[in-house]
């Protein structure tokens, strides 16, 4: 089988349409999310600060943007890279072109996915992948089978969540939100608050940066919006990837949380780390600085992550002031160069439970 | 890789209720009709084939649920007010997997795609990387009907990298010239009608990719 690379990452989100720029936001001070926007309504939500006409207008601007950051970076030639297939991660898909534009506005999915792959310029096979949170890196699961089959070279993967009213409205009739701010781990944390991106990663047969040393799945049973409060099926997904890695616990130097904000999501995080490690590993979030991006969290968390890293600087968790002893997770930010071996984690709704073993190449 | 008994299931529209109540006893509460038609087809599927271990699902359709997400846009939004939880959930594909889990099917992963008409040939690279982590890999096409008089579509068949008895024999085909042309629509269907038919390999072109079927003796 071959193995699969990440090659290059780009990103919009909150902290801005470029990821270097966002990688220096974050070394600063925190954020806070805009309120009283069209798509969050009186909740808390991390707007791309992207203004445009139309929502399709405005999802085909930030698309261009990532592809144009992403295409420098990737570096490859032209041929190959109109060439390249496209893996789109989402689960709200072009829906919040109906919040201004109405029915005539909304478009299929694949309609939706087409219009991306073209705004990036590249003609390969395109599919949509719809697993709720987990979508986006579902898709970078799709990639790296079809890496490791031999089937392509290079997959580009897109995590995709742009604002609309419905996904808002869900959340909140879920009663999931927060409604004062994202704070990952700490105690007086209340909920999620919704963010949105678009995260592309360039999957490659090619060695880069850091290679996809695992990617576990499980699926977790126990409800439809969440996690079984014993955290077994993601100490189980977490089990599966350090052995597929071929990794003991030890050999972990980060954890990247889910930590996705609500109380029993995170207590069964927290509980399955502390199952399979007996000191736990040093551990960070990302949702405070980026919103819970949804379907494109995993693409999006994961380009910040390793452009942080690769500035040798784990970011720090914004958002967390106190710890929970419940959970009994500090996550802690600063120097990052001696971080080499990287556990990702993920889940959402439908019981979906995603843990990916990344590690530095050189 | 090893392909048993493609399954095609055709319901009209107004005898999906009754077939789910019939299946499951009642009507599966918090899932849209999307998953309803995906549950029927898969669970039929799975009560055919036997068969235990380590299962993923990759299921793929067109619209996805379309009709479940206009109906949550109608219900909810027009008014300004939350989403009343189910039918937000309803208008994701993703409990899908769930709902199979929770019948004591061991689900792994599972994962909804909206793929192009050829693109259903990249299902079965797909599978073949899942064959490494898993035993089964059932891949459906589930499509709710959009317009009246047409049926909803839930065709499956499930891939495995051991062969059991009267399974279909797979690989990927090189002289791509030689196969039909194949849609994510029909692929299956056209594996079942071969199936009862000829014994000549059957081969298959999804996009740039084809793949030889053969019947194992």
């Amino acid at each position: 089988m071959t193995q699969a690379f990440v090659r290059a990452t780009a990103l919009a989100s909150a902290l801005g349409p470029d990821l270097d720029a966002a990688v220096e936001r974050l070394s600063g001070a925190p954020l806070a999310p805009a309120r009283n926007t069209a798509a969050g309504g009186a909740w808390p939500y991390f707007a791309i600060p992207v203004a445009g006409g139309g929502w399709m207008k405005r999802a085909e601007a930030i698309a261009r943007a990532v592809a144009e950051s992403l295409r420098r970076e990737a570096a490859l030639a032209p041929s190959e890279w109109a060439g390249l297939p496209c893996m789109i991660g989402s689960s709200s898909n072009s829906v919040g072109a109906w919040d201004r534009g109405g029915w005539a506005a909304l478009v299929p999915p694949l309609e939706f996915c087409r219009m991306l792959a073209k705004g990036f310029g590249v003609g390969g096979p395109a599919m949509m992948v719809n697993t709720a949170c987990t979508s986006g890196l579902s898709a970078l699961d799709i990639a790296v089978s079809l890496v490791a089959a031999g089937r392509f070279r290079e997959v580009l993967v897109l995590g995709v969540e742009l604002s609309n009213r419905l996904t808002v409205a869900g959340f909140a009739g879920l009663e999931l939100l927060s409604a004062t701010a994202a704070r990952p781990c700490d105690r007086g944390r209340d909920g999620l608050v919704l963010g949105e991106a678009l995260a592309a990663v360039l999957v490659s047969a090619t060695p880069g940066p850091w290679r996809i040393a695992a990617l576990a799945s499980g699926l977790d049973a126990a409800s439809l919006t969440g996690p079984a409060p014993s955290g077994e099926v993601i100490a189980d997904t977490m089990r599966a990837a350090l052995a597929k890695a071929r990794w003991t616990g030890a050999a972990v130097d980060l954890i990247k949380l889910q930590a996705g904000g609500g109380r029993l999501g995170d207590l069964a995080e927290a509980r399955a780390i502390r199952e399979l490690f007996a000191a736990p590993p040093r551990a960070l979030s990302l949702k405070g600085a980026l919103g819970h991006t949804l379907g494109a969290s995993g693409p999006a968390e994961l380009a910040l992550l390793l452009a942080s890293l690769a500035r040798g600087r784990v970011p720090a968790t914004w958002g967390f002031a106190t710890p929970d002893d419940e959970l009994g997770l500090t996550p802690s930010g600063g120097d990052g160069k001696e971080v080499s071996r990287v556990l990702f984690n993920l889940s959402g709704f439908g019981g979906n439970v995603m843990s990916l073993a990344l590690e530095k190449t050189a | 890789m090893y392909l048993l008994a493609p399954t095609v299931l055709r319901i009209a529209a107004e005898e999906l209720p009754a077939q789910v109540r019939a299946r499951f006893g009642s009507e599966l509460r918090r899932s849209g009709a999307f998953a309803q038609l995906y549950m029927l087809g898969a669970q039929a599927y799975l009560d055919a084939a036997k068969g235990d271990g380590p299962l993923a699902v990759l299921w793929s359709s067109r619209l996805g649920a379309l009709h479940a997400v206009r109906a949550a846009l109608d219900e909810s939004l027009q008014h300004g007010e939350p989403a009343m939880p189910f039918t937000f959930i309803g208008m994701q594909p993703h409990l899908a997997g769930v709902l199979l889990a929770q019948r004591a099917h061991p689900v792994t992963r599972s994962a909804h795609l909206h793929l192009a008409d050829d693109g259903w040939s990249l299902l079965l690279s797909v599978a073949q990387g899942w064959l490494a982590e898993c035993e089964r890999v059932l891949v459906g096409w589930v499509e709710e009907s959009d317009s009246v008089g047409v049926a909803h579509c839930s065709d499956w068949c499930l891939l495995r990298k051991k062969p059991p008895a009267g399974a279909i024999h797979l690989e990927p085909e090189l002289h791509e010239d030689a196969a039909v042309a194949a849609t994510a629509e029909d692929w299956i269907a056209r594996i079942a009608a071969w199936r009862t038919g000829s014994r000549a390999p059957l081969l298959l072109r999804g996009g740039d990719e084809a793949w030889r079927f053969t019947r194992e003796e």
